[in-house]
């Protein structure tokens, strides 16, 4: 076995991918990572991650598009360029309203995708080699850190013994 | 899980009295103001659509999750199911409406000259009305009678085909919902100002029939919590109704919206008269409809945080379901009321005589059966729910 400084197990379902991350978080194994080929429930709080402030940089931004596109519009159409619409007043608030709700999804999806990116360190020509191409596709796996990789191999075995695993390597 | 809402007679001594002291109330507030004929028939038609748009969003509630083999609900759906018990009800103080016809529903009174309401004859006449009053509630009641009651046959036998019935008839409830409550608003709200009409009227009750019952499930939640009851209802399920309730306030002011602001631009006579009035007598109603239906759900539900606080997704609820009442207000009030209108003793009080029966009911087909359905495949899930 090559020398490496981590444990991986495989499982093929997110019910004892859950109570795997428990009860190795019980016993004291740093989990690195987690790979699943979709969110799962409940995952965060197993592995107490602290929540996401994406919302918060969702809803500010979303407040800045909102007041922007309000404002931009309301600029325009009464001291920029002032037009008669259908006999409306140049300050026809309710026909900003529709492009005030798009701009401002806009900018938080925009701004959350952005925040996202540059928080994670994504980048074009970024390269990810998974540990199982399965992991694309049906398959769990829980990274566990080991210094001495057989003995944690040992122990982590040991404390995973009630739990259907697929592989342990 | 065999836990039973126990209704004692205290909790019935408390509603019966409230009631009959309200009762009282409000014939004394008649005989004294004497408000008039068709403010009065107005309350009770406003009040008749409000708690029976609680039941049916209750019942719309559980047929969507059905048929959407959602998990989560099922540990919670004895309350919808308790609320759409009083359907039956509701269709007899619907049928009351007969007695009070011509002075809420103008086009009932014969008026040869009025070219618009002799092309709309061949819907709004009285006999078709009441066939399809009808319609409606036979449709409603079985449907939801069936749903029912293959829901408590899962507390005895655990046959598979009860769940799969229960399922089968959520689908046809939805479909008949979808169809009769466009055509019922237009009946019983829509044609209060008969020259006005408005396609997108019908979702827009129906959203906001499916706000109030989610409200009102929330509180009813509260209750039963502060009771000693639903102890297995955790901050997940809370959770949920309160995304629901956020999600469906915004997607109400989204249909508030889309019909305001087409009839705006439009700018056609026929239609502009429903806004003017309202903007004209009852401009500050007008907004603080807006403002106690989107800003405070929108702005009280929307951290995570605060989705989890029992106590406050029931305050919020409390505050939208008063918010939804005066929004039927505002939909049949100054069409059959005309400028006199207005909130007082009247109002209050039939609105509470109303809620009391209401909430008797519901807490009395509560009591029949257990708080779970024990046999429900989903039953499992739903405890274990995390979201």
């Amino acid at each position: 076995m090559r020398n490496r400084n981590y444990i991986s197990i495989f499982f093929d379902d997110e019910v004892p991918l859950l109570q795997a991350v428990r009860k190795l978080r019980e016993s004291n194994e740093i989990i690195t990572d987690v790979l699943s080929p979709f969110p799962v429930h409940g995952l965060d709080e197993a592995l107490s991650i602290k929540r996401s402030r994406i919302p918060v940089v969702g809803f500010i931004f979303g407040a800045i598009g909102a007041i922007l596109a309000f404002g931009f519009q309301a600029w325009v159409f009464t001291v920029s360029y002032p037009l008669i619409i259908g006999g409306k007043p140049f300050f026809a608030a309710p026909a900003f309203i529709p492009i005030t709700l798009e701009v401002t999804v806009l900018f938080a999806g925009l701004s959350m995708v952005a925040a996202m990116l540059i928080r994670s360190k994504l980048k074009p020509d970024i390269r990810f080699v998974p540990v199982d191409k399965r992991i694309t596709d049906d398959r769990f796996v829980i990274l566990v850190e080991a210094a001495d990789a057989k003995t944690t191999l040992m122990r982590v075995k040991s404390v995973l013994s009630g739990i259907q695993t697929i592989e342990i390597r | 899980m065999d836990e039973q809402f126990n209704f004692k007679k205290q909790y019935r001594n408390i509603l019966l009295i409230v009631m009959a002291a309200c009762l009282l109330v409000l014939l004394a507030a008649i005989l004294i103001s004497r408000p008039g004929a068709s403010r009065i028939w107005a309350n009770v038609l406003l009040n008749n659509q409000f708690f029976m748009g609680l039941s049916l969003g209750a019942a719309f509630f559980l047929a969507v999750h059905r048929v959407a083999l959602s998990g989560w609900h099922t540990v919670l759906q004895r309350l919808p199911e308790a609320m759409t018990t009083f359907l039956p009800i509701a269709f007899i103080l619907m049928l009351l409406i007969y007695f009070g016809m011509h002075h809420l529903y103008s086009w009932t009174n014969n008026d040869v000259t009025d070219k618009v309401m002799e092309g709309k004859k061949a819907w709004l006449n009285v006999p078709f009305f009441f066939i399809r009053l009808v319609i409606y509630f036979t449709g409603w009641i079985v449907l939801t009678r069936m749903m029912r009651k293959n829901s408590s046959a899962l507390m005895t036998s655990s046959d598979i085909k009860y769940h799969n019935r229960r399922k089968l008839f959520a689908g046809l409830f939805l479909v008949f919902y979808a169809i009769t409550v466009s055509s019922s608003s237009w009946d019983w709200i829509m044609s209060l100002d008969a020259h006005w009409y408005s396609t997108i009227f019908g979702w827009y009750v129906l959203i906001g029939m499916f706000v109030t019952s989610l409200a009102f499930i929330t509180l009813l939640i509260w209750l039963l919590k502060r009771l000693g009851y639903l102890k297995y209802i955790r901050p997940d399920h809370i959770h949920d109704m309160a995304i629901l309730l956020f999600c469906f306030s915004i997607f109400w002011t989204y249909q508030w919206f889309a019909q305001y602001e087409l009839i705006w631009y439009g700018h056609l006579p026929e239609e502009t008269s429903y806004y003017i009035t309202r903007l004209k007598d009852f401009k500050v109603l007008f907004f603080v409809n807006l403002g106690i239906n989107f800003i405070v759900p929108f702005f009280g539900l929307i951290t995570v945080n605060s989705k989890r606080q029992l106590g406050w997704v029931a305050f919020i609820a409390a505050i939208v379901l008063i918010g939804h009442w005066i929004d039927y207000w505002l939909m049949i009030m100054p069409a059959a009321g005309g400028d006199k209108a207005g909130i007082g003793v009247l109002e209050i009080c039939m609105t509470i005589v109303y809620a009391c029966v209401f909430i008797f009911i519901v807490l009395r087909s509560l009591s029949t059966g257990p708080l779970v359905v024990k046999n429900d495949p989903f039953l499992e899930e739903s405890l274990n729910y995390e979201s």
